[in-house]
């Protein structure tokens, strides 16, 4: 019953309606949308709003079609090339979140298939706003990242994000020390060196792992324009996550005003989140915890669920 | 990993491009180069390659290599969108040793195929299996890959590549 109205009332999606009245955050299930339930606006360059969804439980076939149907025709040849069936959803997921999302936060005026997408000149991507458009006046940034059992998109206003999430068992094949010393600094290898337990050091690696990646993502000059062995990051319960880069790097794209956020996502998985930290002038400093995070766990077009606060979402710095 | 500057600034759709020599250092083929037949490549490393499918057509006006010409292409060519030759002068042997390195690191069945042409991106590797990758290749050709020059390697063929470059300049 469920299959047959989303096929009749969201496809094909209308054109641009009034937006609807903002609905409450946590009204799980009800009724199917011929568009998004609004989230609340991001209020301030240093909130980050992240929807997650698990490729898992998208199991439908014709949930799958409508969301394939989403994509840019470039879109859908990239996701039909990758590897296999689990590969090809998890691609065809990602996109469908990514312009879900995104149309969300532009009060669903933009419709999630019309978003137009270009590269940075470091391969970050962006979106491609209209030159003679209302969408210039929101200046949405977005970043993604997924695991094969978990898809997220981060978003905010005004300032560039990074986000990176890893399973928290996630396995190396290298041992951990030998991954730090190729790819680390000296003294993330030592705190590393310094855990007795493995599983307890392999947690540790994944988190700073992840907090590295969002930080590269969020400055957008890709891996050799942010090497990993040129910035440490450092987890302190008291001061939270502070950056620090090496004086002596060549590397000029490098800075330390940024604010971080980590959290345990799902149970399951490391969430690291990267903006701009615009109060370093003010001297509040980074490492402060005025990164404003809002997290939901999403079914685009059937089910948000407002998940920070709860279990789903434990903020560890 | 996320994506180069030089390499994605030459990739506008990486479905493209996947097989595209852009280096600056570029060399022509290692001749003789046997005639390309596109379906399937088995010639072109003299292995038993195979792509899961069909390759792109040639872009003969944006490719230098001195032996090739329209009749060697075993199927029409489409005039747009561009598209690049395949052509990969890595030892056979660097090539099947990245595949076994990859192929392990990504715990992929022994059915799934992994080729020359192969993306990494399309295998499901992230970040931190192409850094494993990367490592994994060090080590088993006793070289060092540069951050920048890592950034660059989007497909196996790119990696045996690179490798066979820098064994070549670590022994000269």
């Amino acid at each position: 019953m469920r299959h047959r109205l989303l096929l009749r009332c969201a496809m094909p999606l209308p054109p641009p309606q009034p937006p609807p009245t903002p609905r409450t955050p946590g009204v799980a299930g009800g009724r199917l949308f011929a568009s998004l339930p609004l989230p609340p606006p991001l209020q301030s360059r240093s909130e980050v709003h992240v929807w997650y969804l698990l490729p898992d439980e998208l199991n439908d076939a014709s949930q799958l079609k409508m969301y394939m149907e989403l994509l840019s025709p470039s879109e859908r040849k990239t996701a039909l090339s990758m590897n296999g069936e689990k590969l090809q959803k998890g691609a065809v997921l990602s996109r469908a979140l990514v312009r879900t999302t995104l149309s969300r936060y532009t009060e669903c005026k933009i419709d999630p298939r019309s978003f137009e997408f270009k590269k940075n000149k470091f391969g970050k991507p962006e979106i491609l706003w209209q030159s003679d458009d209302v969408r210039m006046e929101c200046p949405l940034h977005f970043n993604i990242s997924h695991t094969s059992c978990l898809i997220a998109c981060g978003i905010t206003m005004g300032t560039p994000i990074g986000i990176d999430i890893e399973e928290k068992k996630r396995k190396t094949a290298k041992s951990i020390l030998s991954l730090a010393r190729r790819y680390f600094t000296p003294p993330e290898v030592d705190y590393l060196a310094k855990i007795p337990d493995p599983e307890a050091q392999q947690k540790e690696f994944i988190k700073l792992w992840t907090l590295k990646e969002a930080y590269v993502k969020a400055l957008g000059r890709g891996f050799s324009g942010a090497p990993f062995n040129k910035f440490s990051i450092m987890l302190a319960a008291k001061n939270g996550i502070r950056i620090s880069v090496d004086s002596n790097s060549s590397c000029d794209s490098l800075s330390e005003n940024w604010q971080f956020a980590l959290a345990e996502l799902n149970s399951s998985h490391y969430m690291a989140a990267c903006i701009e930290d615009d109060s370093r002038t003010s001297g509040s400093g980074n490492g402060q915890l005025s990164l404003g995070l809002k997290v939901w766990k999403t079914i685009p077009f059937v089910e948000d669920t407002l998940v920070s606060g709860t279990e789903a979402v434990k903020l560890i710095c | 990993m996320p994506r180069g500057a030089r390499y994605a600034r030459h990739r506008p759709n990486p479905r493209r491009s996947a097989n595209f020599i852009s280096q600056p250092t570029h060399r022509p083929c290692v001749a003789p180069l046997p005639p390309l037949q596109l379906l399937p490549m088995a010639s072109i490393t003299g292995s038993a390659v195979s792509f899961a499918r069909p390759v792109k057509a040639l872009n003969i006006n944006s490719v230098s290599f001195s032996g090739l010409r329209k009749d060697n292409v075993a199927f029409p060519l489409q005039t747009a969108p561009q598209r690049f030759a395949v052509c990969c002068y890595a030892k056979k042997e660097t090539v099947d040793k990245v595949c076994d390195i990859v192929k392990k690191q990504l715990a992929l069945a022994d059915e799934q195929e992994v080729c020359a042409a192969s993306k990494f991106q399309d295998l499901g590797a992230d970040s931190l299996d192409t850094v494993e990758i990367v490592m994994g290749l060090e080590e088993a050709f006793g070289i060092s890959v540069e951050e920048s020059s890592a950034q660059s390697i989007a497909t196996v063929e790119d990696a045996a590549n690179l490798i066979d470059d820098l064994v070549a300049a670590g022994k000269s």
